[in-house]
């Protein structure tokens, strides 16, 4: 919202040596938030009032002439236009150089320079009004006319700012921050907080009552939706332009001026924040009624637009039907047209509520529409009336209020407030004497009473439509009042009751750091919802999935159930910048399932905490990326404290390879799956370079250890002797097969500690569907060091088993 | 023999000179010291030799040979210090071979420096679930019923649980807020607690909106708690995030859940509180919402608001990312693309 200064001043006396931006800092400070205050004089910089002293022909342009015009003080400079209304004695806009201005009110500010045009020097130039940013305040009525300022009777020379009292400083202040404040939304309303702010009179604007001896049948049927509404038949009126004045003030605060009818409900409504609107009162049949509108009930708008009404749409009528859309846009019948000289003028009070669904409802939001939302108050009714009342007899001398109604149906009772001193000085932190909150309080229309240590307070007309209601309202108030600035810090006292111990929340941190800073993976983000074309790469069915009631796009609907649709897209978006890289995402899924919750009344789908990982790389590599990605894996619980996992084949995932695959077991319970993406998958993914082992794990069922678990082993007094056998055997013989059968021999030969994997071998020199593996053998003693024939004792027997056993081919040496 | 000698521990004392490796050492040694070495054919000569002369002769043949056995094994250590040594023109200034590390998310990194330094006070952790229904999302916030908030336009509704009315219907959480709720109900006061997360608001995207983000919630409640030690919080958290003593207002602010409601400003860090263009001149950013809970908030939270009373904070975490670390577009975060995510390790 854009707020005049000058008009600021109607109601208050702001000190003439007040430092504007100290004001823009207290009222953002405690009010509202000024966005930014900008001197209106200083976008005229260098444009002044010339007088056009000779008119002579371009010698070089037809349409061009070289004026002689007075720009102060007798000086006179040739200036070439091409305006087609230039006449001597003419007070026209002479933009100096270094002035801006918009070349044909299009386009961006220019810095007016010393030019020759065709051949003719000019100093500065000749404005028409859109080119200095006056369109809109000061129509041209054609595209080559220059603004004539004659009326203004300024003197040559003199600022255009200063000629068209345009001296004025502008305040914007942020919408947003005064929401839940109705009565900001005018000059009234922020004069009153200045007022406040400075300990200064704020000037009242005073009721009156119109004495007529006719009244205005006004019948509200819905005193909920419309408490109060003001009808007054206003004659002697006619269609003419409002005074420069009323126009330029409009104008300034960002509303175009129409005409004087309309410009007086505007400039009501931007002085006190009331709406306000005028009926052509030939064209209201009998009375008005205010109603609920009927069952396909039209309305043809003001802005032509004809819309079928709802019931739920409060409509002023008269005997024949609709008129307007209560609290939103008048109707087109009755409004003003060119031959309108008596009016009804309205002055009325709707339901917030009300007005905001009708204005939803048509996607037609108003000036008026948006203030009535923020719950204005109906006393304020008066106030508008007395201006609007007022205005009209300055600009339509012989106006006469013919017929007059105040159908005040539901009268607004000022909110009680009840606060304990005690209360407020607790919460405050700070004692504040009554007298200094009684003042506070009253400066802001608030009245305030004490029995003894409570404070009755009653809360002004203008706050009590739901702004202020409870006793933290007006604490609130002192505080904002005193000034938050001038509260001092307090330390946050602790009371301690013991350490905060979070093993969940730790173990999950720790997952994704040993993730991250130990195994060289990437942590990513993506969207909960899923991409359509992912979803169906790898899952045969969306069974159990939720779904988006308004998706950000039409094919990114279903919510995740899976980590895995969008690490695939992820992997497809960075496939070709890099050849090889490890990615992980922590987030919740979400299962169509389950309805439960821990909180009251709840019932929510299944959501769980999963974990994915992809390892990327060259198909060629496979077998070192799985073997990475398990590693990974296996090694997780080592490096987090939890309960170590197994890998068992059980149930192949639906995305996975045919082969490459095996699921992840805590205990018994199955807790996620590794495996490589499969080929069919991954290439309905767009997967075009490289393959992917994926892992998805459930986060919940892992088993945080309460402290560190892995105990101390005794330092070897006797070596460990290593034993390496080579073998060649069928290439289905799994190396869990191998160590299985190998660690078998230790029940007769505990000498053998443990069996490890050197490497397989399948190519060249082996035969087809044989593969040569190498392993190592650890044999050693608790008691002494062994000899060489017993450790070839040991080694015998398990190149034996290897033999009988897996039907192994041992190369002995 | 005298002179014959000389000659020896001359030309021995000139080939260990001459030795550049261990290996030609070795040689001088068997040349001269070895069993078929010069000095060892001298010592196998002096039983031919006249027994008067033998003991003195024996006793410079002994010298010379001690002689050169020292000089053998000083220039020995010289050799092999010089094997080790490393040539000049080695660069110290080629590019270091960096350890392996992936790294954590940036935003997920700033959680866990707030998540430090909240611990260090005292604060629990906690995690809501990011489905929840429109009681949690707002009926306990005192959302009035009809706010904006609460249209689809605004807010990700579930499909097939988007019509009814507060615990019926469903949405991605839309604020953190609610989880405050959810964590009062079921633990004892007073209490200190963050609640970390990610939420989901229905918007048109730019490099300044983003349909999922991520907050920061802090919220404590006691028995006569005032919001001028909110103040202490606050700037506890940009110490933290920003290293250094951050100033910090707050003025009058209005949200539903709190009374009073504060907007937070902190100074600009660009240009240290004159005015620039980020600050839009004002020297002041702002940075979240704060303010006491709203009474009817504490109530749902089965407190009574005349006893209980807090301060609770809302940080725009990836704001605050995109400040700690001069990103431009809010909407990196979420685009999984690695060129951006390994830059933050």
């Amino acid at each position: 919202m854009k707020l005049s200064l000058n008009w600021i001043k109607d109601y208050v006396e702001i000190p003439a040596d007040m430092d504007l931006s100290a004001l823009a800092h207290d009222l953002t400070m405690s009010t509202v938030e000024v966005e930014g205050a900008e001197n209106l004089a200083e976008r005229f910089e260098k444009i002044i009032v010339g007088e056009i002293k000779e008119v002579n022909p371009h010698p070089n342009a037809n349409k061009l002439r070289v004026c002689k015009v007075d720009i102060g003080d007798g000086e006179i400079k040739d200036i070439v236009c091409g305006g087609s209304n230039l006449e001597i004695g003419q007070k026209v806009v002479v933009a100096c150089p270094g002035a801006m201005v918009r070349w044909h009110g299009e386009g961006d500010l220019v810095e007016i320079k010393n030019a020759e045009l065709r051949g003719v020097p000019s100093f500065g130039m000749i404005c028409a009004s859109e080119e200095v940013g006056l369109g809109d305040l000061l129509p041209s009525n054609s595209d080559h006319e220059i603004m004539d300022v004659t009326v203004f009777g300024a003197k040559a020379g003199t600022p255009v700012s200063v000629a068209l009292g345009l001296d004025d400083v502008i305040l914007e202040i942020d919408n947003k921050s005064m929401t839940n404040r109705p009565d900001l939304w005018g000059h009234y309303g922020i004069a009153r907080e200045i007022a406040a702010l400075y300990d200064l009179p704020l000037k009242p604007i005073e009721k009156i009552v119109p004495k007529t001896t006719q009244s205005l049948p006004i019948e509200i049927h819905d005193a909920d939706r419309c408490p109060r509404y003001i009808g007054a038949k206003i004659e002697g009126l006619g269609v003419k332009p409002a005074p420069f004045e009323m126009q330029s003030r409009i104008w300034r605060v960002g509303m175009r001026p129409i005409n004087a009818l309309v410009d007086v409900t505007n400039y009501v409504m931007l002085a006190v924040g009331q709406p306000t609107h005028v009926f052509d009162s030939n064209h209201i049949i009998d009375h008005v009624e205010v109603r609920l509108a009927k069952e396909n009930e039209k309305l043809r708008l003001l802005n032509d637009k004809e819309i079928t009404l709802s019931t739920d749409d409060l409509v002023i009528a008269d005997k024949e039907g609709a008129v307007a859309l209560a609290g939103v846009m008048g109707g087109a019948k009755d409004s003003v047209l060119p031959e309108t000289d008596s009016v009804i003028l309205e002055v009325a009070n709707f339901n917030s509520q009300s007005v905001r669904r009708t204005a939803l409802r048509y996607d037609n939001r108003t000036e008026a529409s948006a203030r009535y939302e923020k719950a204005i108050d109906p006393e304020r009714c008066d106030q508008a009336l007395a201006l609007a009342v007022k205005l009209f007899g300055e600009i339509y001398p012989d106006m006469k209020i013919t017929a007059f109604n105040d159908n005040y149906v539901k009268p607004l009772e000022r909110k009680k407030i009840d606060v304990e001193i005690s209360w407020l000085t607790r919460r405050l932190g700070k004692e504040f004497p009554k007298e200094l909150v009684a003042k506070k309080l009253g400066i802001i229309g608030f009245d305030v009473d004490f029995d003894g240590e409570m404070m009755h307070v009653t809360v002004p007309t203008w706050r009590s439509t739901g702004d202020v209601s409870i006793k933290e309202d007006v604490m609130e108030e002192v505080a904002r009042l005193y000034g938050y600035e001038n509260f001092e810090p307090t330390p946050i006292s602790i009371t301690y009751d013991g350490g905060v111990n979070q093993l969940d929340y730790d173990l999950v941190r720790k997952v994704k750091e040993y993730l991250a800073f130990r195994a060289d993976m990437q942590e990513i983000f993506t969207y909960p919802w899923m991409s359509d074309e992912f979803v169906n790469a790898l899952f045969p069915s969306t069974d159990k999935m939720l779904a988006l009631a308004t998706p950000p796009s039409p094919t990114e609907r279903l919510v995740r159930s899976s980590l895995l649709p969008n690490i695939c897209k992820v992997i497809v978006k960075n496939e070709h910048n890099f050849e090889e890289f490890d990615i992980f995402e922590e987030a919740k899924v979400f299962i169509d399932d389950d309805y439960t919750s821990n909180y009251k009344n709840e019932k929510l789908p299944c959501e769980k905490r999963r974990l994915g990982m992809a390892f990327v790389g060259k198909f060629a590599n496979i077998s070192t990326i799985f073997r990475r990605a398990k590693g990974v894996v296996e090694n997780m619980p080592r490096y987090t404290h939890m309960e170590g996992f197994t890998f068992k084949k059980v149930e192949k995932p639906c995305w996975a390879d045919g082969v490459v695959w095996q699921n992840i077991y805590l205990g018994d319970k199955k807790i996620g799956d590794i495996a490589l993406l499969g080929a069919k998958q991954a290439k309905n993914c767009g997967m075009k370079v490289l393959s992917a082992v994926l892992v998805e794990m459930d986060m919940e069922e892992f088993v945080p250890f309460k402290s560190r678990t892995n105990r101390y082993e005794r330092l070897r007094e006797f070596p460990l002797n290593e034993y390496d056998v080579s073998f060649i055997v069928d290439s289905l013989v799994t190396f869990d097969a191998i160590s299985t059968a190998v660690m078998q021999v230790a029940t007769q030969k505990p000498l053998l500690r443990a069996v490890k994997f050197v490497d397989e071998y399948k190519g060249e020199k082996i035969p087809q569907g044989k593969k040569s593996v190498t392993i190592r053998l650890e044999i050693g003693s608790d008691e002494k060091t062994l000899t060489g024939a017993e450790i070839d004792s040991v080694a015998n027997a398990v190149m034996d088993v290897i033999e009988s056993g897996l039907k192994g081919e041992v190369r002995r040496s | 023999m005298k002179e014959k000698l000389d000659s020896l521990l001359r030309d021995g004392e000139q080939a260990v000179l001459n030795a550049k490796t261990a290996e030609e050492l070795q040689k001088v040694n068997s040349d001269f010291l070895g069993k078929q070495g010069a000095i060892s054919e001298l010592l196998k000569a002096l039983p031919k030799m006249d027994a008067a002369l033998r003991p003195e002769m024996g006793k410079a043949i002994n010298l010379v040979k001690n002689q050169l056995k020292a000089k053998i094994d000083e220039r020995m250590e010289e050799v092999e210090l010089l094997a080790l040594s490393v040539p000049e023109d080695f660069d110290c200034t080629i590019p270091s071979i960096a350890p392996k590390s992936g790294g954590l998310h940036p935003i997920t990194q700033m959680c866990y420096d707030l998540n430090d330094a909240f611990r260090s006070m005292g604060f629990q952790v906690f995690s809501g679930p990011e489905i929840t229904s429109e009681g949690y999302a707002f009926d306990n916030l005192n959302f009035p019923e009809n706010h904006p908030a609460r249209e689809s336009m605004d807010t990700y509704w579930i499909a097939g649980h988007d019509s009814g009315k507060a615990q019926d219907k469903l949405c991605l959480r839309p604020h953190l807020t609610g989880d405050s709720v959810r964590y009062m109900q079921t633990h004892k006061p007073p209490y200190r607690f963050v609640y970390p997360g990610r939420v989901y608001r229905n918007e048109t995207t730019d490099a300044r909106h983003e349909r999922a983000f991520f907050q920061y919630e802090a919220l404590i409640v006691d028995k006569d708690f005032t919001f001028t030690s909110g103040k202490v919080m606050i700037k506890t958290i940009l110490s933290k995030v920003f290293g250094k003593d951050v100033p910090v207002r707050m003025r009058a602010g209005f949200f539903p859940f709190v009374e009073p409601g504060f907007e937070i400003d902190m100074g600009c860090l660009v240009c240290g509180g004159k005015g620039c263009s980020v600050c839009k001149n004002v020297g002041w950013i702002e940075i979240m919402p704060g303010g006491t809970p709203h009474p009817n908030v504490l109530r749902s939270a089965g407190l009574d608001p005349d006893e209980y009373t807090g301060f609770y904070v809302n940080i725009g975490l990836d704001r605050l990312v995109m400040m700690r670390y001069g990103v431009d577009d809010v909407r990196l975060f979420h685009s999984g693309d690695l060129r951006f995510l390994k830059q933050f390790r």
